[in-house]
Order: C-alpha cells, then sequence, then structure tokens
C-alpha cells in the first residue's frame, strides 16, 4: 500500500509542478466563456445586412404588392434598416405564358449571379393551393423561410375571407385563430428554460471530456516513456504492475480533482465575493448548477469516468512502443466519447424516453448522458426517491459504472504487467486475451 | 543474503534462452556472469529480477522464493539504460530508494556524498536530461545502489564509459564488496571479469559451461599456458608438436600446451626460426579458458566486443 503511495505523490507533483496545468486551469475556463457568446451568436443566425428579392405576380390580384408591404416590418439589428427589400415586382397578365417564362429566365440569371437572393412566384389562385407559388433560392434559410410562411398565410388568408360570406374583419378572424404560445412550469412552480439547461449541461459535460481526454492522455505517454526508457524494468522488480497502474491512475486523478476544486472554489468565491455576479448570475442558471444531485453526480461521473477512460489509456501504453504506434488505440478510445457526445445531442431531446435511459446506463456513456438527463430533470423534481425517478436511475448507473470501472483495472492490470515488458512487436489480439488469462 | 538459481529454465518461441542453469551466489563475493552476445546473460537477470517468470525452476533468496520484499534489498542496473529525463537528480535518486522502501529522509543524507563521488553534485538541482550520456549512467549507477541493498545486480555495467569512469566504479564495487555486499554482474569482456570477479560463471548457448572461484578454475586448467613475445613470422608455431592452440595477438602470443609437453623444447624450436624476447608459462588467462571452453573462433568473440563499443 504505501508503495502505492510513493507512485501516487511522485505522479500527482509531477503534473501539478507543471506551469502547463497552472496555464489549463485558467484556460480552460476561459476558452469556455470565450464560447459562450460565440455559440449565442451562432445560434441567433441573425442575416447581417438587408437581402434583396424579386417577385413575379402572376395572381392578377396584387398580391405582391402586400407580400412588399408586409415585408417592411421586418428590421435588421438596429431596428430600421429593412431586413428584405424588393427590387422589383414584375407583373405579368395571368394567361401570357410566353413572358412568365422569360421573366423566370431573366430573375433566375440574376440569381446565380448573386444579384437577388430569393425571388417569388405568385400565380393565380394562391388562397387555393400551395402549388400556386414558389420561392426559387439558391441558398436557404430557415428563418426566411418561416417568415415568409407567415406572411403569405396571412395574405392568403385574407383572400379567402374576401370570397366567403363571413362578415368579419380580417384581424377579429386572426385574433379567433391565435396560436397559442404554450407557457412551460416545472415540478416546483419554476419556469423551464431549455437554452439554459442545454448550455450548462454541454459545458459540464465538456469539462468531463476535457479532463478524460487530456488526463488520460498524459497516462498513455508516461506509461510508453517508461517502456522505451526501460525504467520499467526497474520498476516492476521495485513494485508489482498492479501497484505502478494504481498509482499511475490514482496520482493524475488527484491533479484532476485539484483542478476540479480550484474551479469550485472559484467560482464560488466570484459567486460570494462579488455581488454584482451574484445578481448577474441568472436564477435558472443557479437553480441547475447549485442543485445537490447535479454537483453530487458531477463529481462522481468525473472522477470515476476518469478512472475508467485513464485505466483504458493506460493499458493502451502498455501495449504499445511508440506514442505514433498508439494513435491507432487511441482512436477507438476518443470515438467512444465523441460518440456519446453526439448521442446526448440526440436523446436530450427527449430526456426521459426509453432510449435515453437505456444508453445513460451503459458506463461508457453514462458519464456524459447520465450527466446531460441529471441537467435536464434533476433541478425540477420536488421529490427525490433512492431507488426510482432521476436520482434512482442516476445511483444505478453510477453503480455501474463502478463495476465496469473496477473490471477495466483488473482486466487493464492482467494485461500490463506484460505488456510493459514486452519490445518491439505490437501484440495481436489473441496473444492480448491469452495475456489475460495468464 | 544468499541468492540461488535452481534449475531455471525460460524457452521463447522455439529458442531455448536459459537451460537448467543452477548457480549459488554466497554473500560478500562479486560474482561474474561471462558469455557471448545472445548466451542468455540478461535473461537470466530478468529471471533473478522477476521481471519474467522462469517456464520450470525457482529462483531462491536466503532458500525462499524471490518476491517484491526481497527484491528490495536488490540493486539492480539493467542492460538498456534509462531514468526519467524531466526529474532532477535529487528527486530522481529520491523516487526510485522511495520505490524501493528506502524513506525520504534517509537517502536525503546519502545524495550528496554519492553525487560528489562520481562528480554530479554541481547538477543536483538540474534536470536528467542535461547530463550527458556518461553522467546519466552513472548517476542511474547511484540509483541502483542508493537504498544500500545485500545484493547488487549489474548488467553489462561497464559498456559506454570510458576508461576513467570503469576505474571510479570498479573501486565503488570494491569498497561496497568490502562493505559484505553481494555484487553479481554481466560481462562479455573477459579482461574485466578476470581482474574483478572472485567467482566466474561462463555461459553459453543459455547453458553454464563453468562455474566456480577463478583461482580453482585457473588452477583446474593447470599452467601450461605459454605468453610468449617475439619478432618475426610466428605462424610456425601452430604446428610444433605438442601446442594445443594458440592465440595471436600483434607481436604476443598465447599457447596452450597439450598435457605433459615440455616447455623448453618449445623454446628450443622457436629461437632457432624468431627472436624471441620473452618466454613466459603462465596460468590461462580468462580470454584463454573462454576460448578453449567455448571453442569459439577469437576473432567472432572480439568482433562482438567492437560491436558493443567496449
Amino acid at each position: 500500500m504505501s508503495k502505492i503511495w510513493v507512485v501516487i505523490k511522485s505522479e500527482y507533483l509531477q503534473v501539478v509542478k507543471k506551469k502547463s496545468f497552472l496555464i489549463g486551469i485558467f484556460l480552460i475556463p476561459a476558452l469556455m466563456a470565450a464560447m459562450g457568446p460565440l455559440m449565442v451568436l451562432l445560434a441567433s443566425n441573425s442575416a447581417g445586412s438587408t437581402q434583396y428579392l424579386a417577385v413575379v405576380d402572376q395572381s392578377g390580384e396584387s398580391v405582391g404588392q402586400e407580400f412588399k408591404s408586409a415585408l417592411e416590418r421586418y428590421k435588421l439589428d438596429d431596428g430600421e434598416t429593412h431586413a428584405y427589400e424588393i427590387i422589383g415586382i414584375i407583373e405579368v397578365l395571368p394567361g401570357d405564358s410566353a413572358a412568365f417564362v422569360s421573366t423566370v429566365d431573366s430573375l433566375t440569371k440574376a440569381l446565380n449571379d448573386e444579384e437577388i437572393k430569393y425571388f417569388m412566384l405568385f400565380r393565380q389562385g394562391i388562397e387555393e393551393a400551395d402549388s400556386n407559388m414558389a420561392l426559387v433560392t439558391n441558398s436557404e434559410s430557415f428563418r426566411t423561410i418561416s417568415r415568409f410562411e407567415k406572411v403569405i398565410s396571412r395574405i392568403a388568408a385574407t383572400m379567402r375571407l374576401e370570397k366567403s360570406n363571413i362578415n368579419l374583419g380580417i384581424d377579429s378572424v386572426l385574433a379567433l385563430t391565435q396560436r397559442v404560445n404554450l407557457p412551460r412550469r416545472d415540478a416546483q412552480g419554476d419556469s423551464v428554460n431549455f437554452d439554459t439547461k442545454w448550455g450548462i449541461s454541454m459545458i459540464f459535460v465538456m469539462l468531463i471530456y476535457f479532463v478524460i481526454i487530456g488526463y488520460g492522455q498524459v497516462i498513455m505517454r508516461s506509461v510508453i516513456e517508461e517502456k522505451a526508457s526501460r525504467i520499467m524494468e526497474v520498476l516492476v522488480s521495485s513494485i508489482t504492475p498492479f501497484q505502478l497502474l494504481l498509482g499511475k491512475v490514482f496520482g493524475l486523478g488527484g491533479a484532476t480533482l485539484t483542478q476540479l476544486l480550484i474551479w469550485i472554489l472559484m467560482g464560488a468565491g466570484l459567486y460570494f465575493g462579488s455581488g454584482a455576479f451574484a445578481t448577474a448570475i441568472n436564477p435558472g442558471i443557479a437553480k441547475i448548477v447549485f442543485n445537490p444531485v447535479v454537483i453530487t453526480f458531477f463529481c462522481l461521473f468525473q472522477v470515476f469516468g476518469y478512472l475508467l477512460f485513464a485505466t483504458l489509456f493506460a493499458l493502451v501504453g502498455s501495449i504499445v512502443n511508440s506514442e505514433k504506434e498508439a494513435q491507432i488505440f487511441v482512436a477507438p478510445v476518443s470515438i467512444l466519447l465523441a460518440v456519446s457526445f453526439a448521442i446526448g445531442i440526440l436523446i436530450i431531446q427527449e430526456p426521459n424516453s426509453t432510449m435515453a435511459r437505456t444508453l445513460s446506463m451503459i458506463p461508457i456513456f453514462a458519464p456524459t448522458l447520465m450527466m446531460m438527463r441529471i441537467i435536464f430533470v434533476a433541478p425540477s423534481v420536488t421529490e427525490y426517491s433512492f431507488f426510482s425517478g432521476i436520482l434512482g436511475e442516476a445511483i444505478l448507473s453510477f453503480v455501474l459504472l463502478l463495476v465496469a470501472t473496477f473490471f477495466v483495472i483488473w482486466l487493464s492490470s492482467r494485461i500490463f504487467r506484460i505488456g510493459i515488458l514486452m519490445y518491439g512487436k505490437r501484440p495481436t489480439l489473441p496473444e492480448i486475451i491469452k495475456w489475460v488469462r495468464y | 543474503m544468499h541468492l540461488e538459481l535452481e534449475n531455471i529454465r525460460k524457452v521463447y518461441d522455439q529458442k531455448v534462452a536459459v537451460d537448467r542453469l543452477s548457480l549459488s551466489v554466497p554473500r560478500g563475493v562479486i560474482y561474474g556472469i561471462i558469455g557471448p552476445n545472445g548466451a542468455g546473460k540478461t535473461t537470466t537477470i530478468r529471471m533473478i529480477m522477476n521481471i519474467i517468470a522462469p517456464d520450470s525452476g525457482r529462483v531462491m533468496f536466503d532458500g525462499k522464493k524471490a518476491d517484491i520484499s526481497f527484491l528490495e534489498r536488490v540493486g539492480y542496473l539493467p542492460e538498456e539504460r534509462g531514468l526519467y529525463k524531466k526529474m532532477t537528480l535529487r528527486q530522481v535518486i529520491t523516487y526510485m530508494a522511495e520505490l524501493k522502501g528506502c524513506p525520504r529522509k534517509t537517502t536525503a543524507g546519502r545524495i550528496s556524498p554519492w553525487l560528489e563521488k562520481m562528480g554530479l553534485i554541481e547538477y543536483i538541482d538540474q534536470k536528467v536530461e542535461e547530463l550527458s550520456k556518461g553522467m546519466q549512467q552513472k548517476l542511474q549507477f547511484i540509483t541502483t545502489i542508493i537504498h544500500e541493498p545485500d545484493i547488487i545486480i549489474l548488467d553489462e555495467l561497464f559498456s559506454g564509459l570510458d576508461p576513467i569512469n570503469v576505474e571510479l566504479i570498479k573501486g565503488i564495487l570494491m569498497d561496497l564488496k568490502r562493505e559484505g555486499k553481494t555484487i553479481l554482474f554481466s560481462t562479455h569482456v573477459m579482461e574485466q571479469a578476470e581482474k574483478l570477479c572472485d567467482n566466474i560463471c561462463m555461459i553459453l548457448d543459455g547453458k553454464k559451461v563453468l562455474d566456480g572461484k577463478i583461482g580453482d578454475i585457473k588452477s583446474r586448467f593447470g599452467k601450461n599456458a605459454l605468453q610468449v613475445e617475439i619478432e618475426g613470422d610466428g605462424s610456425f608455431i601452430k604446428q610444433l608438436p605438442g601446442v594445443a592452440n594458440l592465440t595471436e595477438f600483434n607481436n604476443y602470443l598465447e599457447i596452450n600446451l597439450v598435457d605433459k609437453t615440455d616447455p623448453q623444447s618449445i623454446l628450443r624450436q622457436m629461437i632457432e626460426k624468431v627472436k624471441v624476447r620473452r618466454f613466459e608459462l603462465a596460468e590461462p588467462s580468462l580470454y584463454e579458458i573462454f576460448i578453449s571452453t567455448a571453442k569459439l573462433d577469437p576473432k567472432e568473440l572480439e568482433n562482438q566486443a567492437g560491436e558493443a563499443g567496449v
């Protein structure tokens, strides 16, 4: 036991004393802070400048003119400049198909030359069938389409109303068919903000991911170094390979804990130390971040997710001879993590679906998927049960992760003790399986 | 501590690396394992150090099966050298000693005297990677003995060291021996083994061919070796009656005689043809014993020594 402690201490100090450790402590939060506004910018998807378009109006009822005046209410961010500028409404008589075709041809050319971004075609009877109109463009934008659809729906509704016998003003009819915007509350009675949860879960999961990948590679490199420099021979005549493996994994694990602790202290210091920061922080964010279930499981999944993957990285280090060779093995481990990220984005649409529940129980996915689900569900629940609900599931998922971690450590130590003394040829899979049994 | 090997055997794929080797290394002696490259020296040492397990046979310390607690009392210098490059000298010595169960405080008092002795004291707080290769070897030697082990095992200790450092380390080994430490080292350079060892064990193709005190071995081979210095072409000597074999160095010859040959008759025949400057009846050198036992071509052995950079 005391030998493990010697290795833990040495590995810990080697990492913590490095400048890169100190830089990482400040750089990673800084990078994430910088990424926040960038994401907002991307999400807002705002068009920076006025978009030009043309209209071919064959409706015979001045639909083009109405479309133009309806679009005027969309402004750019400055609140003044029009978002859309119609450079021309070309009216064609309903029967004149030759003129229609030639107009469309010249507008298509203008579109290809990027003089205009869109052109709208209105034929007769847009209130009867959607096929009587079309939007032509080479660059679709979700927002533009939804705006155009909204505007044209209203024009068509007006036209239908005029042709019917209902004696009501258009505004009162539209008021009757007003779309509702469903207000949402959680069990605690607070309104729910999907974006906030999404942002926080991304930050937490990214922290877990960076720590696992970063420190995992550090362990792998240190094993490769000891193997290449043959220090390993002296090491294994002083301590058992199992002690060495555990010492390394726990030593670096201590470094990750130190980093986490510093971050938590930094955050707490900022929150309690500066009144301005505390008031500036969104209550929705505070509700999630300061939830005991979220904090507890963040720490547990961080630590044990790290242990699981770090052991795998150490294992990779023990069976290869150089860092270059290691890349072949690192790829699947990294892909596993990346895949869990991608799955996370999908299942978060429905965090309590059967698929989400099942996948978040699988140990290699648990640190990311279960963490996301906890962030989405746990802060809103009024009552926790150890055997059911989100807390029960989190505990089960964690226990499975724990079992898997010990299994991987056991398996790795079997392979590790032989791998670290094998030089030259990289072992084949059947050979590795033989080592486990030996 | 008394080290014993009992019939250890190791087979790699089809090749027998070590074949039923038994060895008894008493306390307080310098024991040399000699043999050409590929004879099985390093494999034997790795089995002693529990780095690889023998296919059969046992390694015993004081009559008990070797385990980590015994290995703590052993210092081991592997053939291929290496240390943590990013640590300082002080850190690396402390860490290696700690892994062998030697507390930091105890080590702290030993570091400076050793670095002083090795001429490395000025680098104590510099990183290992800043040292030259030869200095790193000396540092690794310190890490091998810093925990004051009872048995010191050195694989090809002198390879890559210059003559001054070879002398320095030889002196230290003699000191350690006087302190009652057992030293086991492997080499393919016979002159070193001859000067340093009390006992030797010669391995060839994984098998022990000779084992015992150097004096005993030499007297067993008898005083039938001639050391001769001549001027002129000595190639005829090989054909003289009574000459078993002959090793030729530039102007110096070592001649093994067939038993009961009269050296005087050899001398008589020689002075008829060449000028003899020195003629001495001596014990055979370890080198000669090695050659005659291994029935190796001496040129081949010299090539090997050359390749190993000695």
